[in-house]
C-alpha cells in the first residue's frame, strides 16, 4: 500500500472509530439519563469537557448507573460542547 | 470495507444520530400553558416569551415553571394534610378547610427563578440555560405563615423554619427541602398561598399550597407544601448547601467555587429587563415603545432609564403600578428614532434603597442572579 493511501486508510479507521463511539456514548444517554428528565435538558446545554464531566459526576452520585461513561463524555463535548452554537429555543405546542 | 466506504458508513451512522436526537427532542403540549420556551419537558422547565410579559400580573398559562424534581401525583384536596412540627407545643394536621379558615391574604409578588438570566454568563455554567422570561408577578392569596404557627405553639428559640414539598427524588436525588430564617418566616407578608391570581393554585404550580416567600429567591417558594417544621438549624440537604449558594467574594469568571465562602440567597438584587422589542427585532422606522418590567427583590422600583445609543445618553422610562416591595412594576419609553439603522436599547432599574443595576453581573460558578442592565438590539428599515 503507497503511504498516502495507508494515511488516508488509517485516517478513515478513526473517523470510524470515533464514530462508533459517538454512537455508544448516546446509546448511554438514552439508556441512563432518561429516568429523571427528558434529553431536552442536556440538548439545550453547550459546556466545556471539564464541566460536562462533573456534570456526570453529580448524576452517578445522585443514583445513575452508568455503564459506558468515557462514550457518554466524548458524545456530550461532540454535539453540546461550548464551542457548538446555542440553540434557537424550542416551544412547546399549543 | 474499503476507507472510502468505511467513511460512508460512518456519515452515515452521524446522520443516524442526528436523526435519533430530533426524535428524543420532538415538541410536546404543557396541558394549561399557552406554548413556551421549553427547557425540559419531564419535569416541566417551561420560560416565558417575552412578548407574554405585556400586563401588570402573569396570567398563570402563562407563568413560568421549574420543577427540581418530577411532580407528585396530583393531590386530593379532600385528603391533604399538612403537618406542623418540630419546635411546637401543639403539633397540627391542618386540612384545607382548615387553612381556608385561617384569615386571608392577599398580594402580589414576584417569582423569579434563581438562574433567571443564566444562559447570558460567560463562561457558560451548567443548568437550565434561562433568558429573560424565568420570571413572573402574580396575586398570591392564603394564609399568613406566622399564622399557621403561631396556632401549632411554635417556640420562639426555634430560629429556623423547615419546609418539604410532596415531590421526591429519583434514585438518590436528593428530597427538596427548603429552610428559611423565622424572621422571615413570620414576616406578615410570607403566605402559604392556595390561590394564584384569584384561582385555586393549578397543579403544576404547586396545588393546593405553596409557600410565597416575596422578595427572595424562587426556590424559597417551596411548592405542594406537606410540612413545616420548627427547628433551631438550617436543613442542610442538597437544595440549601451547595445549592443555591452564592460566593461572598467575587470569582474569577470560569473558576469553582470555593464552598466555603458560599452563602445562602435570600433578597434578590434590583433588576430590569426589556420585553418590547424583542432583541435582533426589524421594526420600520417611526414611533417605537420600548416597555418592559423591574423588581427589586425586597426593595421596591424608584427609577427606569432607557438608552437608545448604546449608554451614550439616558432617558427616565414611564412608571406603572404602585411603588411596592415584591412586585414588580411595569415601564415604558416612547422613542421616536429619526435614522435607520441599528439600534442598542439598554435599560437600567435603581430602587428605593438606592441600588443601582450593574453593567457586568458578577459571574458565578452556578449562574444564579443575573441581574446586568438589559441590552437589546433592533434594525429600523426605512419602508
Amino acid at each position: 500500500m503507497k503511504p498516502f493511501v495507508l494515511t488516508l486508510a488509517l485516517a478513515a479507521a478513526a473517523i470510524a472509530a470515533d464514530q462508533a463511539t459517538l454512537e455508544r456514548g448516546q446509546k448511554e444517554e438514552s439508556r441512563a439519563c432518561i429516568a429523571c428528565h427528558s434529553l431536552r435538558l442536556i440538548h439545550s446545554q453547550r459546556l466545556s469537557r471539564a464541566t460536562w464531566n462533573k456534570e456526570l459526576d453529580k448524576m452517578v452520585g445522585w443514583g445513575t448507573k452508568m455503564t459506558d461513561r468515557d462514550a457518554l463524555l466524548e458524545y456530550l463535548v461532540a454535539n453540546y460542547g461550548d464551542d457548538k452554537p446555542t440553540p434557537p429555543p424550542a416551544m412547546s405546542k399549543p | 470495507m474499503s476507507p472510502n466506504r468505511r467513511e460512508l458508513f460512518a456519515a452515515l451512522l452521524a446522520v443516524g444520530a442526528i436523526r435519533a436526537a430530533r426524535a428524543a427532542d420532538d415538541p410536546v403540549a404543557i396541558p394549561g400553558k399557552r406554548p413556551m420556551i421549553l427547557h425540559n419537558d419531564r419535569p416541566e422547565d417551561l420560560e416565558t416569551p417575552v412578548r407574554y410579559f405585556d400586563s401588570y400580573l402573569t396570567p398563570v398559562d402563562a407563568f413560568f415553571v421549574r420543577q427540581h424534581l418530577p411532580r407528585p401525583a396530583a393531590i386530593d384536596r379532600g385528603k391533604y394534610r399538612l403537618t406542623v412540627n418540630g419546635m411546637v407545643s401543639k403539633p397540627l394536621e391542618l386540612t384545607l378547610a382548615d387553612l381556608e379558615k385561617l384569615p386571608q391574604h392577599t398580594l402580589p409578588a414576584v417569582i423569579e427563578c434563581t438562574g433567571n438570566g443564566r444562559g447570558f454568563y460567560s463562561p457558560k455554567v451548567p443548568g437550565i440555560q434561562w433568558g429573560r422570561g424565568a420570571i413572573g408577578n402574580a396575586e398570591w392569596t392564603g394564609p399568613r405563615i406566622a399564622d399557621i404557627l403561631k396556632a401549632a405553639g411554635a417556640s420562639e428559640s426555634a430560629a429556623f423554619l423547615e419546609t418539604d414539598g410532596a415531590d421526591t427524588g429519583v434514585a438518590a436525588t436528593p428530597d427538596f427541602v427548603r429552610s428559611l430564617p423565622m424572621k422571615k418566616a413570620l414576616h406578615p407578608a410570607t403566605l402559604l398561598a392556595l390561590k394564584m391570581n384569584g384561582q385555586p393554585l393549578p397543579d403544576i404550580h404547586g396545588a393546593p399550597a405553596r409557600l410565597i416567600v416575596p422578595g427572595w429567591d424562587g426556590t424559597s417558594s417551596v411548592k405542594w407544601v406537606v410540612r413545616l417544621s420548627a427547628a433551631a438549624q438550617a436543613h442542610n440537604g442538597f437544595f440549601m448547601n451547595p445549592g443555591y449558594r452564592y460566593p461572598k467574594f467575587a470569582l474569577p469568571p470560569g473558576t469553582p467555587a470555593r464552598p466555603a465562602e458560599l452563602e445562602v440567597i435570600e433578597g434578590m438584587p434590583v433588576k430590569s429587563s426589556i420585553t418590547s422589542p424583542e432583541d435582533q427585532a426589524k421594526l420600520p422606522l417611526g414611533a417605537v415603545t420600548v416597555r418592559g418590567f423591574a423588581w427589586a427583590g425586597e426593595e421596591a422600583i424608584e427609577r427606569v432609564d432607557v438608552s437608545t445609543d448604546g449608554g451614550s445618553t439616558w432617558h427616565a422610562a414611564e412608571l406603572t403600578g404602585a411603588k411596592l416591595p415584591f412586585a414588580w412594576r411595569l415601564w415604558r419609553f416612547d422613542w421616536k428614532p429619526a435614522e435607520p439603522g441599528y439600534y442598542t436599547i439598554l435599560s437600567r432599574a435603581t430602587d428605593t434603597a438606592g441600588r443601582v443595576q450593574p453593567i457586568v453581573s458578577r459571574w458565578n460558578p452556578s449562574g444564579y442572579l443575573w441581574n446586568a442592565i438589559d441590552r437589546v438590539g433592533v434594525t429600523l428599515e426605512r419602508a
